[in-house]
């Protein structure tokens, strides 16, 4: 619930980006392995959220 | 390259008996608890999601899809990403009731029993292509490397081949090995840690294979770019096939398989404690995923460039074949081995439960003289023999005719049947049983017209003779029936959810399961007195050994001793020891017992809360809890805090008289700890607060004032106070908070108070009297006086001397004692020297006078010269209590030495008896 504005702004990112997003991704002329380091960004970004979960738990 | 029969499998043979080995020697602990308990070792045994299809067969779609081919990594690594949105709740569920299996969890939300037939029936169907596949692909794999010098696939030849034997004693080995191992329901840790290694191995195994191919194929990443740009028609293949309507229905396909396969089922939600406690999953499982997808499109491209004689799908075998190195590829055969293995075992394991909860045993009549657990464990071996025989027949009538992607596509899409029903368990409460069954029916009927029939028996086209129309069929109109199942599923759901009226029962389920749970547990009423009953109970149902062994189980799970008699406790006993038959029996057969031997008193059930319960669970989710909830908590407990740390006995009393609370001043005055009697009946709590606490509880009085008990050999005495508290369901439902005030010491003080008022009252009728006395005394000594004067006669004389001297002492005793009784009034500024000797003689004198104590012999060793300055009455009443002390402690006849010393500003006097001393017990 605290962090409903944090959801709200990616989801706009997310909205604006997503068309050149997903352009850069699939265009032919790039490298081949481009999806995955979407991907590789999508699961850094997991696991920055689950390190600030986890030091917001310890000064509970 | 040709490898021996006898190598392989060798190879083979070794690699499952080190895979079973690691799961016994986990479970016989020699494994530390650091690696096998580690989130580690979860998320990797979650990666028995990738099958051998993952390992091979995935090639072969990225070659019909391109990027399309990654939905099926996609669609689940979301699922896993969005875990404590998506998959949390129904691991949560899961664990909070016991569930094994999508089938028990659909039992339980749509509490039909029919639901889990219908579910379990369909997910045979619809898993045993999966399980074809695995065989198939071990089959072919064997058969690239011993028989085919050059890797070809034979041509198709039928009847029983050399690999339908390798299938065969393949399926037989792992039946053997599953039946031995994993048949037992104790041994889930050994599993884990097998699966984890399992999937160690094959992602290690299939990293090689893709660095070979950009390393050792194409000379590294240039060279790589390099080919492509050389053979543009590969980027275009890439690109190509998403724009076509089939790659966006591979990942609808794939979405669901994380929840509704029941091997990750099994591995993810029932037996996983990651998912419930730790983040970790969200990143760490999509990683994992990304480590298996990573190496695909390599591989398809140095398979390409090789020009492997192999369909895509086996080219993970057939790069390494043909770079010749031997290494590489038994590496890679026994990566595809062991995803195979892995998926085999746990598919095997899950679908025998599932079978065995829900159409063998409710329809089975189990011997419960005998030993259920060898029973079940019989039924369970065969039926995992059944279930690989299973699968091999079906390998066997499809004979090597479909690809490993048209087998792993008609599984997932008759998988994806359940999503419906599955999605509406934790986000849909309207969802009822009718639309589940209705809608699960429709939408397997069209997958298996379209897809199952057809490979079956070969049918490419089915004709309806009404309307003359021939509608074509088989695995290459795959999207199709995707779209038509899942859209006719999911619309006769929501239509016969929404017309048909649910029952009480079920949509009491339906709230207990609804993710935005405000669920009141209710306080039910059990009319079992004791764990022991509960033995009693269950014998019937469960045979008298079983009953033994499961209520002390349940008993050692929560911590509870046989004697336990709490309400609050039983219940919990109840919840458990279903839930531990649940995972035994299935959750349809566990609730049926229960309810039958021990069932809940239904009449006043839906009154009272559970408060205890709601406390318990806060307690567990209090980590969880975010937000507003969080702060709600946090103030519950500063609450809770305030009344517990209360310096006044409270406690507080169910409707029907049961203990909700009870604080720590309660626990000291009653000297009975809050957790051995929270949770109880008022009856069951020691007396005398017992029949004191039933009584006020009863009364219509809201007070009783200085009720006397007896506690420990001495009187007390407790004044209570109680209000009603309106409880939080129903209105007029009233529970009880008690007040209890010790108020011992004040009657104590009052009673001393009242017995130094009458010796007060005493001493002035004594003074009244001594004046009264005075008067005539004075008179008679007058006289005596007198008398000398007017005789000469010495024995006149001597008489009237005598009445002197008696009158003077009577005199004095009356001066003492009205001086003793006027003792008090003297203010500060009366202070005059005073001489102790005297005082203490006074006192002697005075206490002399009590005849009927103890005679003691007073010795005053004060000298003459102690004074002080000091009001005289008021010392000498220091002496009398202090002599009265020291005589009462004496014996008969005993010596009171008084003494003093002197230094510059004081004097010290001290009084020595012959007493025993003040016993240790009084001295408080």
């Amino acid at each position: 619930m605290n962090n409903a504005r944090l959801v709200i702004l990616l989801l706009l990112i997310a909205y604006i980006f997503s068309p050149t997003l997903l352009s850069w991704i699939l265009d032919p002329e790039g490298a081949w392995y481009r999806p995955f380091i979407a991907w590789i960004l999508v699961i850094l970004l997991a696991f920055v959220m689950q390190i600030k979960r986890k030091n917001y738990h310890e000064f509970d | 390259m040709n490898f021996d029969l006898s190598q392989v499998a060798l190879i083979g043979l070794g690699y499952l008996l080190l895979l079973f080995g690691i799961a016994y020697i986990t479970e016989r602990g020699w494994i530390p608890d650091s690696i096998t308990s580690h989130p580690i070792t979860y998320i990797l045994s979650l990666g028995i999601f990738a099958s051998a299809w993952a390992f091979y067969g995935v090639v072969d779609l990225a070659f019909q899809y391109g990027y399309g081919a990654l939905a099926y990594y996609l669609g689940t690594g979301a699922l896993f990403l969005f875990a404590p949105v998506a998959l949390a709740p129904l691991a949560e569920l899961a664990r909070r009731h016991q569930v094994h299996s999508l089938a028990d969890l659909l039992v339980f939300r749509y509490h039909s029993h029919a639901v889990g037939a219908l579910t379990t029936l369909c997910m045979l169907c619809g898993i045993l292509p999966l399980m074809a596949l695995q065989i198939q692909a071990i089959a072919d794999t064997m058969h690239i490397l011993t028989v085919s010098a050059n890797p070809t696939l034979p041509n198709d030849e039928s009847g029983i081949t050399f690999k339908a034997m390798m299938a065969l004693s393949y399926c037989v080995i792992l039946a053997l090995f599953t039946i031995s191992f994993g048949a037992n329901r104790e041994q889930h840790k050994g599993l884990i840690t097998a699966m984890a290694f399992e999937s160690l191995l094959k992602v290690c195994a299939l990293l090689a294979i893709g660095l070979l191919s950009v390393f050792g194929v194409f000379g590294g990443l240039d060279g790589l770019d390099q080919w492509l740009m050389d053979h543009p028609e590969n980027l275009a293949l890439l690109h190509q096939p998403i724009h076509t309507d089939s790659a966006h229905t591979l990942l609808l396909v794939f979405v669901a398989t994380a929840v509704t396969m029941p091997h990750i089922f099994h591995l993810g939600l029932a037996e996983n404690p990651l998912m419930r406690n730790s983040h970790t999953v969200t990143w760490a499982f999509p990683l994992f995923l990304l480590l298996m997808a990573i190496p695909i499109f390599p591989i398809l491209w140095a398979g390409a460039d090789l020009s492997v004689n192999l369909p895509p799908q086996y080219y993970t075998l057939g790069v390494p074949i043909l770079y010749s190195s031997p290494g590489l590829t038994l590496l890679a055969f026994v990566g595809g081995l062991s995803a195979a293995t892995g998926a085999m075992v746990v598919i095997s394991l899950a679908l025998s439960t599932m079978v065995m909860n829900h159409l063998l045993l409710p329809s089975l009549k189990l011997r419960t003289k005998d030993d259920l657990y060898s029973q079940l464990l019989w039924i369970r071996r065969i039926l995992i023999a059944a279930i690989f025989l299973g699968g091999y027949l079906f390998y066997w009538i499809l004979n090597n005719q479909y690809s490993l992607t048209n087998l792993a596509m008609t599984a997932f899409i008759e998988t994806l049947q359940f999503l419906p029903g599955t999605f509406a368990i934790v986000f849909w409460s309207q969802g009822s049983r009718r639309g589940m069954i209705i809608g699960l029916s429709v939408g397997t009927f069209i997958w298996a017209l379209g897809l199952l029939l057809p490979m079956l028996t070969g049918i490419n086209s089915i004709s309806l003779g009404l309307i003359d129309a021939v509608i074509p069929v088989g695995p290459n109109y795959w999207s199709e029936v995707t779209l038509i199942s899942v859209g006719l599923n999911t619309l006769c759901f929501l239509a016969f959810s929404l017309l048909s009226k649910k029952t009480s029962d079920e949509e009491y389920s339906a709230d207990l399961c609804a993710a935005d749970e405000l669920s009141h547990p209710v306080r039910q009423a059990l009319d079992v007195h004791s764990a022991a009953d509960f033995k009693t109970r269950l014998a019937k149902p469960l045979g008298k050994v079983t009953a033994s062994r499961e209520v002390d189980n349940a008993l050692r799970e929560l911590k509870f001793s046989i004697n336990e008699r709490r309400p609050y406790a039983l219940r919990r006993l109840r919840d458990q020891i279903e839930g531990n038959l649940s995972s035994l029996m299935g959750i349809h057969l566990a609730s049926e017992i229960m309810d039958k031997s021990i069932p809940f008193h239904t009449a006043e059930s839906r009154n009272t809360v559970d408060i205890n319960l709601i406390e318990n669970r806060l307690t567990q989710y209090r980590d969880h809890l975010t937000g507003m909830a969080a702060e709600l908590n946090n103030l519950r407990l500063y609450h809770r805090k305030t009344l517990e740390e209360l310096p006044m006995a409270v406690c507080s009393l169910g409707r029907d008289m049961e203990v909700l609370m009870w604080n720590r001043a309660m626990a000291n005055l009653t000297r009975t700890p809050s957790e051995v009697v929270t949770g109880s009946y008022l009856e069951d709590i020691p007396e005398p607060w017992c029949s004191l606490l039933i009584d006020f509880s009863r009364s219509r009085e809201t007070h009783f004032y200085r009720r006397e008990i007896e506690l420990e050999g001495r009187p007390h005495w407790i004044s209570l106070h109680k209000a009603a508290i309106e409880g939080p369901i129903a209105e007029g439902v009233f529970d009880q908070v008690m007040l209890l005030e010790d108020v011992t010491e004040t009657e104590l003080l009052e009673q001393e108070l009242a017995h130094s008022e009458r010796l007060a009252s005493v001493g002035r009728l004594a003074a009244g009297v001594a004046h009264e006395i005075g008067n005539p005394i004075t008179g008679i000594a007058c006289l005596a006086q007198n008398l000398r004067y007017e005789s000469e006669s010495p024995e006149v004389l001597d008489t009237a001397n005598q009445i002197l001297s008696q009158t003077d002492r009577v005199g004095r005793i009356v001066q003492s004692l009205v001086s003793f009784s006027h003792a008090g009034h003297a203010s500060k500024s009366e202070f005059a020297p005073v001489s102790l000797r005297d005082c203490a003689s006074e006192a002697i004198q005075l206490l002399s006078l009590q005849k009927d104590k103890r005679q003691v012999l007073f010795a005053n060793d004060i000298p003459a010269n102690a004074i002080i300055a000091g009001d005289y009455q008021r010392i000498i009443q220091i002496f009398i209590n202090l002599l009265s002390n020291a005589r009462d402690a004496s014996p008969d006849q005993g010596r009171v030495m008084l003494e003093s010393n002197e230094d510059e500003n004081s004097v010290t006097v001290t009084v020595t008896d012959e007493g025993t001393g003040i016993p240790p017990g009084i001295n408080r």
